[in-house]
């Protein structure tokens, strides 16, 4: 295997006492488009918060091209859930989109015209050009997940993160989506997407990680993408697991169980 | 008063004995209601309005509804001012304050109608006219308020009533407060008591209490009216700001200590009541050693800010002597 | 009541400029300040800071009483009282976070708290500086409700300095508020240094409400924070302008708010001036800003209350109009009648027979229905189109339900009859289109044609 782009180490996520993720430790290299996929609740999206510094782990580490994160921020970009924002906060569409550029920017400096034009042209990338001058909270579900994505490509970065770019959307906003990571990983560029869908993984990605708190298989589709690794994903055979940690716990704060 | 304050010159262990000998006479039957120090009574309407705002104020941070009651005691000022105006005959301001109280009844009626009122113009705004919560809380208690002080100073001609409204004029109490707080007491302990499940099971499950046809909003409405009426019971003793320490504090403290409702209510009555009986000692010891006259109902809320410190410190502990224990039991 | 003096001597007369540009000054910052924790939905917590500055104001007028200040260092009392109260007030902020992060405190339970506590110590400490130094009590006094009567030049150059200094730290920092407020995740994602950042807006909270004090007084402050914002929201989608607009209906609450106040008390000392009656400050400016906040609410443009109900109003209308002709059609159809009687109409409708007099009195006035001789009503030409229409827009609608979206047939028909009155024109051609002009609906019915011209 090539080079790894994406590296993590033993990585341990708790969410008050509880653990989220446990000992996950996995490599990915680059030019993929990566589903995430797992039952609910099964961690993914802690798991792309948490490569990205959002979430603070026990333990473990994570790389990007064989260093931390802050060495190489410019070259990551994320594309949250679309929940996560109130979208009746006052700003366009241009507005929102322009927000790609503000790290390259830094402080004390506004968007100059290049990063305008730049704009207008990921915008119709996106097929949301017309949009431009619209408040956000006019859009439609589809259009609005179009537009966060448009942000990130301003970015123009080497990785991309996306939590459930596919939930909700429309039919012509799932294939506008799909177009753009393909073009993305011509250009060589590796995509992370968490997933909630199993129907369309074979014909979306060609790399999987499986996830349900702990890491179930990581590798290309058409080597781990099977029965076997999707019963253990998906079934329950981890729940014995979570009983035994969670009474460890109880004893160590002396609580009856 | 005729004869001397009993307590005047005690310091902070002398209040308490000097208490339990009156205490004792008050049980043989020596001494009887007519004679007790303003001390006393100032105590007695502490613990009752402690006690009374314990209870609700467990109920009010577990639903998350503590702002709208700060809400609500902002705007009992304008149902006070609309309770004078319409019984404007009976009542005669003077310098000192209300020194002739004011309808007590108008007052109750209107500081009710003034929790429904606000309760519903905080709804309307939030949900009708989609205002975020924060704003519309905000929003309404401000403009509420501001109006009350206007009208206030306007219809009573009295500069300092706004201060007081917020401070409270501790040392005019008298024996009729300590009724009146008491019935509140009452029927707010009756109230908690017979609807025991059906507060608890609307504060932590309101999806459930729904299915089983109990309304989170009437149980909303009534705890806001309980709000409603403790406040204005406190509000000549601690003025209508103070009486948020009062609800809040205590049961913050009660909650570092236990996980267990019913324990809970328990406890911040109990902690209430020893805040205010501490506050008026400390209050007593201070005029006595020092000479300073300070704010009885403003030493309680600093006793009560003194206990939730030591409570802090218990819960801290106790973490650190858990991590203790996992560390021991890990070597 | 005498009349009013000229507004414009407030600017310029020696005694009354300092309060009026004064309270401006104060304003401007707080509704500035107030947009951002608008947007935070952090609003109650201008609430908090300001109550729990009150011990810091207290606690500088006790200094400024022990190192014997009078009433002539003004500017050194008030510069006092400010320092005193911001680190009061950031105190109470960190106490605030502290408890809900590290004692998992909700955060209503600990504003709450703290407002009330710090309040609690403030009067407690209030009521020592009133016996012994009772004449520095009435500084104290005029923080609780703002009294900006005696305000001094110097007052103006301190708050108007502080006013720079925020209006330069917003601008400055515009894009990083801006994007952290809307998508604290992503701001930390691409950079956006959210701790210091967050640490800057805590204290220009603290600053702003600190500044305003002096005029709103410490029980109403918060209103400065919230009533601005909220009405220039209203008006505009740009966060730009929300600023803007907040800072400017800010100013003139300030500026009425103070002036009302002056021109109350002088009317006041003429009627009653044995009483030395004096309103403060604050509740007038509150009021003001109060009302600017409702009107806004109410008529904004686009988004105002009122309006919309009117909208809802005359959509509601419109539906009940159409659902009656398409009534009319049918029944016409059916029973090969030219006419329908008024009794007739009445037994297939569940709105009152007024309602339903008034409504077909409506329709026959704007043209889609007619009155015969024997008092039947008849569809005009253009109301027999207009039900075609819509019937034409439900069937194709229930067509699109069927085929594409696989719903069964059975479950449909409530769907398109809302639907029928919302299809745009545009929409109707591309359904049209997608649908390759269908002739029959899910259940066989007709499916009228297109309007040609």
């Amino acid at each position: 295997m090539e080079k790894p782009i994406f590296e993590v180490h033993q990585l341990t996520v708790n969410y008050d006492k509880t653990p989220v993720l446990f000992d996950i430790s996995l490599s990915v290299p680059g030019g993929k488009l990566v589903g995430i996929i797992g039952p609910n609740g099964a961690g993914k999206s802690t798991f792309i918060k948490t490569a990205l510094g959002l979430v603070k782990p026990i333990s473990g580490k994570v790389e990007f091209f064989s260093e931390p994160l802050k060495n190489v921020r410019q070259r990551v970009a994320y594309v949250p859930q679309r929940e996560s924002v109130d979208w009746d906060f006052p700003i366009t569409v241009q507005d929102l989109v322009l927000m790609g550029r503000y790290g390259k920017l830094g402080l004390f400096r506004f968007p100059r015209a290049a990063d305008y034009v730049a704009c207008d042209h990921y915008l119709e990338v996106v097929g949301m050009l017309q949009y431009k001058e619209r408040q956000i909270s006019q859009l439609s579900g589809g259009q609005q997940q179009r537009v966060f994505i448009a942000r990130a490509l301003l970015q123009e970065a080497d990785i991309y993160f996306m939590d459930e770019p596919f939930a909700g959307v429309d039919i012509a906003t799932e294939k506008v989506i799909m177009d753009l990571l393909r073009k993305l990983k011509s250009q060589g560029k590796t995509v992370f997407v968490v997933h909630h869908d199993l129907n369309n993984v074979e014909n979306y990605f060609d790399w999987v990680i499986m996830l349900n708190m702990r890491l179930i298989a990581c590798g290309s589709v058409s080597d781990v993408f099977n029965p076997a690794t999707l019963n253990d994903t998906y079934g329950k055979s981890f729940s014995l697991f979570d009983e035994a940690l969670k009474i460890s716990l109880q004893k160590s704060k002396g609580i009856k169980p | 008063m005729s004869e001397q304050n009993p307590y005047s010159g005690n310091t902070f262990i002398e209040f308490f004995i000097t208490m339990m000998i009156r205490l004792y006479a008050f049980i043989t039957g020596n001494l009887s209601f007519e004679n007790l120090a303003s001390d006393e009574i100032q105590m007695i309407v502490l613990i009752g309005v402690s006690a009374s705002s314990a209870m609700v104020g467990t109920f009010l941070i577990l639903r998350r509804m503590t702002m709208l009651a700060n809400s609500l005691s902002h705007t009992i000022l304008l149902g006070i001012v609309i309770a004078f105006l319409f019984t404007k005959d009976s009542v005669l301001p003077n310098e000192a304050g209300y020194a002739e109280p004011i309808n007590i009844q108008a007052m109750m009626l209107a500081s009710l109608c003034m929790g429904i009122v606000t309760t519903f113009l905080t709804e309307f705004l939030t949900k009708t006219v989609r205002l975020q919560e924060d704003a519309s809380t905000g929003l309404v208690f401000t403009t509420l308020f501001a109006l009350g002080i206007i009208l206030v100073t306007l219809l009573t001609r009295n500069a300092h009533i706004g201060t007081e409204v917020v401070m409270g004029n501790v040392d005019a109490l008298h024996l009729d407060d300590c009724k009146l707080i008491f019935i509140i007491l009452l029927v707010n302990t009756a109230l908690f008591f017979l609807f025991f499940k059906e507060f608890k099971i609307t504060t932590f499950d309101s999806g459930l209490s729904r299915a089983l046809g109990i309304s989170t909003v009437f149980y909303n409405y009534l705890l806001m009216v309980q709000v409603s009426l403790t406040t204005i019971g406190a509000f000549r003793a601690v003025g209508v700001l103070m009486v948020l320490s009062f609800i809040t504090g205590p049961a913050l403290i009660a909650r570092f200590l236990t996980d267990h409702l019913g324990k809970m209510l328990l406890l911040s009555v109990l902690i209430g009541s020893l805040a205010s009986l501490l506050g008026v000692a400390i209050s007593r010891h201070i005029l006595s050693v020092y000479g300073i006259a300070l704010s009885t109902s403003g030493i309680v809320v600093s006793t009560i800010s003194g206990l939730f410190i030591a409570g802090v410190l218990y819960k801290k502990y106790q973490q650190y002597r858990g991590r203790q224990g996992i560390a021991k039991s890990l070597t | 009541m005498n009349s009013f003096q000229s507004p414009f001597i407030f600017f310029t007369d020696a005694v009354l400029r300092a309060p009026t540009i004064g309270c401006m000054l104060m304003c401007l910052t707080a509704s500035l300040v107030g947009v951002i924790v608008f947007l935070r939905k952090q609003s109650l917590l201008g609430e908090s800071l300001s109550h729990a500055a009150y011990p810091g104001v207290v606690i500088g007028v006790m200094i400024a009483g022990f190192f014997k200040l009078s009433d002539e260092d003004q500017s050194l009392i008030a510069l006092l009282i400010m320092v005193l109260a911001f680190f009061s007030s950031l105190i109470g902020l960190w106490s605030i976070h502290w408890l809900s992060r590290k004692m998992k405190i909700k955060t209503d339970s600990a504003l709450c708290f703290i407002l009330s506590s710090f309040f609690g110590i403030g009067l407690t400490l209030a009521s020592q500086v009133q016996f012994s130094y009772s004449s520095l009590y009435r500084q104290i006094q005029a923080y609780l409700y703002g009294q900006a009567a005696t305000m001094t030049d110097v007052h103006i150059y301190i708050y108007g300095f502080f006013s720079l200094l925020i209006i330069t730290v917003i601008c400055s920092f515009y894009k990083e508020i801006q994007v952290m407020t809307f998508d604290r995740d992503y701001a930390k994602c691409i950079g956006v240094k959210i701790k210091p950042i967050d640490t800057l807006i805590f204290i220009l909270i603290a600053l702003a409400v600190v500044i305003g004090i002096r005029s709103v007084g410490v029980v109403l402050m918060s209103a400065m924070l919230i009533a601005p914002p909220v009405a220039a929201r209203q008006f505009t989608n740009k966060l730009y302008l929300v600023f803007i607009l907040s800072g400017i209906f800010g100013m003139i609450s300030g500026f009425l708010g103070n002036y009302l106040s002056v021109e109350l008390n002088t009317a006041l000392a003429i009627k009653y001036p044995g009483d030395r009656l004096i309103i403060p400050t604050g509740p007038m400016i509150v009021m003001v800003a109060s009302f600017i906040c409702l009107v806004s609410l109410c008529f904004a443009p686009q988004r105002g209350w009122f309006l919309r109900i009117i909208r809802i109003g005359r959509f509601r209308y419109r539906c009940i109009s159409e659902n009656l002709l398409k009534a009319i059609l049918r029944f016409c159809h059916t029973n090969e009648l030219d006419g329908i009687s008024f009794e007739k109409i009445e037994k297939y409708q569940s709105l009152s027979p007024f309602r339903l007099r008034y409504l077909l009195f409506r329709l026959c006035k704007n043209g889609w229905l007619e009155k015969t001789e024997s008092g039947s009503y008849k569809l005009t030409k253009d109301g027999k189109v207009r039900a075609e229409k819509i019937i034409r827009l439900h069937r194709l609608w229930e067509v699109y339900l069927v085929n594409y979206l696989g719903i069964g047939a059975e479950r449909v028909h409530r769907n398109a009859e809302e639907m029928e009155h919302i299809i745009t024109p545009e929409l109707e051609a591309e359904l049209t289109l997608l649908l390759k002009d269908p002739k029959q609906d899910p259940h066989h019915q007709p499916i009228p044609p297109r309007e040609i011209f």
